[in-house]
């Protein structure tokens, strides 16, 4: 009967179910990627003062020292900050792949934690000890010591490199694991030493993942709003500036803001297209069949070594350790008293409980949608290789490389007006948060999809459950771990958002990050460390579910 | 009737034609198999028959009826794929189950089912386990089960024993058979091994390049090839080179001077030939004259390789670019020669296929 209706109707056949999927992705794309985008790019070409269409705006950029120099220190920072990164994740990737030390198991948590608390934690917590009423500096002065100044550049490359490094640490760690060892030992046999095996083999076949975590840290310090803003002072980047142009008190410049969105963008693209070129031209890919050796410490190294991996964590870690002490410390103002109470809690359950409700609410509804939507993009990018899907693929890079500041400038430009009018409501900062963190979702979807054989899905259809259902009763249960690792790092990622939430929130939508921010800048450092404890505590607590859930290295590096 | 019927089938991927104007009738109740190297258009084949490819052109026809534009799952068929495609998360039990779930059986029925198709299969009493708790053997049971208990028009086999030990291939391969036979299900079966192609099925189609190269039972393409590709692909062949020449005695002179005596060539003087002669048609001659209606060849023993029962003496005769294969019982003297001995090998012309060398079509 099926067969005999099937095939009456041969030449309307619709499109199938996944067809329309990925059109439908391609569209909640156009909408909140493309069209915000779109909005800003256009709004840069329109002059600030004629309001006529040309290159106005760019010649006011390039023109002003102003301007160039937040270009400038955008580059300088992240250029350094990812310079720093890599000479901590570097040793620290050689060391944890090749030797064995006391607690080498723990390391790859610690790791990961200065990887997912935001930098912006990380920069108040430096605040504390190095800032001006900074512990340390205090002490310090108190035997007539002056420190070097931690606001502007130093602090904004000391911050981003210690929460980036792990990115290099991970992809690195990761390669030298990959190598054969085999290879090492042909070359050994050839006669090299082993420090000319490491230089002539090891080095170069770790050499794209040591690309691809320098750009990814390179991206990270330049998209950072929340580390220049609060330690940038009279040091303004582009993330920073584009936002105070676009949200001064005195009249906003969303022209000029948009420009310098673009700038910041132009960057961003450019290193992604040198890094995809670089990548392809040097490709080892390399699958161990057995694991390099694991080398004996000689002499100094068996104080040195473990030394170094021990000092990075607990100087990437301390700003936690920092943060969750004050925030049982009774405070007035800034300055921190000698004895412990909750007071921080109780003022902050008192002022900000509506931020911390939002909070729980905002990423609870965006990670409900970026499960959803992620499992059924990520299924379909790596199953359905058609011209479609691959855009679909293409496009999704564009929300990972678009910093969040220039996201919710474009949300706003965009969304101001119908048919979308959701500028200063809920709905906004969740579409932000789910189209920023559905790449995340996407590609650990996929990585679990390429892991399950086609015939699996195939044997299904052909017993007689239609691909919806195929989908539902075999993929979503073997990519479950996927979809749970996603998640987890979606949620971390979401809960702690601060750059695109701070150009798009209001009174009434505040969240967890925004009150600690506005904490810091207020002076009120007691409950900005209970709010962010609370960030903090969210966070490990996913960490530890990631790591029983053995989630991978490749989730966190996309 | 036909259970399945391929009309003028076509399938190109992008400018390369997997399958190029195939028709094909299967019967009921055959154990149909699809045989050729890989990229020939087999697999491709199978896959339009399930319904995860789509022909360009021509018809497909399944139980008389037009099937072209049934989704995959709505054909009814069972397939048993090469990688086994066990579900990784259900029960042996669960995963006999799926297609019974599907069509909506009642517990009671779904119970006794399964437990029938294991027993079929012989896996009575591992409905608990879970496949990471099986061999690989004892997986595709499992998917054969799974497949079989639907109770579908046809069955489809991608390869199903490539993925499997030796001694587990020849054990599973002849349980196919036997409950195919049981069943009388019409079967399709891909794969690129010859001697498991003869040994399950009732008919075989040699395929090559997305064509046809001979259609036809086991003995049949085996003792009467259609051309050299046969000849070559399936079992051994020996060739030889030659030309048609019926100006001397005989009708072939052979490239190494031999002349024989086939009345009933089909080609024309001057043709260039391709000798073939299976193993099993040399024999190797003792020092005193050729016995009458023998041709001999001289050459010198390369390796004797013992097989058991047969031995396989390889031998190399100047001026023949392979080395040529002797099979002879291994209590025979000759499967004792040692390496570099000359030795003469004869042959009766009449045991010999002939091909024309520029076509490749059998020409006697």
């Amino acid at each position: 009967m099926a067969a005999r209706r099937k095939v009456a109707s041969a030449g309307l056949r619709l499109p199938d179910l996944w067809t329309v999927l990925t059109l439908a992705a391609l569209a909640v794309l156009a909408i909140f990627v493309l069209w915000p985008l779109a909005n800003v790019f256009t709004a840069s070409f329109y002059g600030e003062f004629s309001g006529s269409l040309g290159l106005e705006n760019y010649a006011t950029f390039f023109g002003s020292g102003y301007f160039r120099r937040a270009l400038w220190h955008s580059l300088f920072t992240s250029a350094m900050g990812t310079l720093l990164a890599l000479a901590l994740g570097l040793p620290l990737a050689v060391i944890a792949a090749r030797y064995d030390f006391v607690g080498k198991a723990a390391l790859r948590v610690l790791v990961l934690l200065s990887l997912i608390s935001p930098p912006f934690i990380g920069a108040y917590a430096w605040i504390m000890l190095l800032g001006r009423q900074g512990l340390v500096t205090q002490a310090l002065a108190g035997i007539g010591i002056g420190l070097p100044t931690i606001y502007g550049a130093p602090g904004i490359i000391l911050v981003t490199a210690l929460n980036l490094y792990p990115l290099v640490f991970l992809l690195v760690h990761g390669a030298l694991l990959r190598i054969d060892r085999s290879l090492e030992e042909a070359s050994l046999g050839l006669g090299r030493t082993r420090f000319q095996t490491f230089r002539s083999i090891t080095l170069p076949l770790t050499l794209p993942a040591m690309a691809t975590g320098a750009l990814l840290v390179f991206l990270g310090v330049l998209s950072d709003f929340g580390t220049p803003a609060l330690l940038g002072e009279n040091y303004p980047v582009l993330a920073t500036l584009a936002f105070t142009l676009f949200l001064s008190e005195i009249g906003g410049n969303p022209a000029m803001a948009s420009t310098t969105s673009v700038v910041l963008v132009t960057v961003a693209l450019v290193l992604i297209l040198l890094q995809r070129w670089v990548a392809s031209r040097r490709n080892y890919a390399t699958d161990a069949i057995n694991r390099p050796e694991i080398l004996r410490m000689a002499g100094w190294q068996r104080f040195a070594f473990p030394a170094f991996a021990w000092g990075l964590m607990a100087i990437a870690n301390l700003p936690l350790v920092i943060i969750v002490y004050t925030s049982f410390l009774e405070t007035s103002g800034p300055v921190f008293l000698q004895s412990f109470s909750l007071d921080s809690y109780r003022q902050v359950f008192h002022l900000v409980r509506g931020a911390i409700v939002n909070s729980f609410a905002f990423s609870g509804m965006a990670l409900a949608l970026i499960v959803v939507t992620g499992s059924v993009v990520g299924y379909i990018i790596s199953r359905r290789d058609t011209m479609l899907t691959r855009v679909l693929d293409t496009a999704l890079m564009i929300p990972y490389v678009i910093p969040g500041t220039v996201l919710g400038i474009g949300f706003i430009t965009a969304f101001n007006q119908p048919p979308i009018w959701i500028t200063g409501t809920v709905a906004i900062i969740v579409a932000a948060y789910f189209i920023r963190r559905l790449p995340y979702m996407v590609r650990a979807c996929a990585s679990y999809v390429y892991q399950i054989d086609r015939s699996v899905e195939e044997a299904s259809i052909n017993l007689g459950a239609p691909p919806g259902k195929t989908f539902m009763k075999i993929m979503l249960p073997l990519m479950a771990p996927g979809i749970l690792a996603g998640a987890v790092l979606a949620w971390v990622e979401v809960i702690n958002e601060l750059s695109a939430t701070v150009v798009l929130y209001t009174g009434t939508t505040s969240t967890m990050p925004i009150a600690t921010y506005s904490q810091v800048l207020a002076g009120s450092y007691g409950p900005a460390a209970a709010v962010a404890s609370l960030l903090i505590l969210a966070t490990t607590l996913s960490l530890v579910l990631f790591t029983v859930i053995g989630g991978s290295d490749r989730e966190l590096t996309v | 009737m036909a259970a399945i019927g391929i009309v003028g089938l076509v399938k190109r991927f992008g400018a390369v034609t997997a399958i190029e104007a195939l028709d094909l009738e299967v019967g009921a109740g055959e154990f149909f198999t699809l045989l050729g190297p890989s990229g020939c258009g087999k697999t491709t084949l199978l896959r339009i028959i399930a319904g995860f490819e789509r022909q360009n052109a021509g018809d497909l026809q399944v139980g008389g009826r037009l099937a072209n534009d049934i989704p995959a799952h709505q054909r009814d068929m069972g397939m048993v794929f090469q990688n086994y495609a066990i579900f990784p998360h259900m029960s042996v039990f669960d995963n006999v189950a799926y297609g019974l779930r599907q069509r909506r059986f009642n517990r009671g029925e779904i119970g006794a089912k399964v437990s029938r198709a294991l027993d079929l299969v012989r896996l009575g009493g591992y409905e608990r386990r879970f496949p990471d708790q099986l061999s690989g053997g004892q997986k595709q049971r499992v998917v054969l089960a799974r497949a079989l208990v639907i109770e579908p028009q046809v069955l489809l086999m991608d390869e199903p024993l490539s993925a499997l030990d030796a001694k587990v291939r020849v054990g599973l391969r002849r349980d196919i058979r036997l409950v195919q036979q049981e069943l009388g299900i019409t079967t399709l079966y891909v794969t690129h091994d010859q001697e498991e192609a003869l040994v399950v099925s009732d008919r075989i189609m040699v395929m090559e390049a997305g064509e046809i190269r001979q259609l036809g039972s086991p003995r049949e393409v085996y003792e009467d090839p259609a051309n050299l590709f046969v000849a070559t692909f399936i079992g051994t062949s020996n060739l030889l080179d030659g030309r048609v020449d019926r100006s001397g005695g005989g009708s072939v002179a052979l490239a190494l001077g031999a002349r024989l005596d086939l009345p009933d060539l089909q080609a024309a003087d001057g043709t260039e030939l391709h000798l073939a002669l299976r193993p099993e048609h040399l024999t190797v001659l003792d020092d005193g004259p050729v016995p009458e209606g023998l041709v001999a060849l001289e050459g010198i023993v390369e390796l004797v390789s013992y097989l058991g029962s047969q031995s396989r003496i390889a031998v190399r005769i100047p001026g023949v670019a392979e080395v040529v294969e002797v099979e002879a019982p291994s209590a025979a003297p000759a499967s004792a020669l040692p390496s570099g001995r000359p030795v003469r090998l004869g042959f009766r012309p009449e045991s010999a296929f002939l091909f024309a060398a520029a076509s490749g079509e059998r020409v006697r």
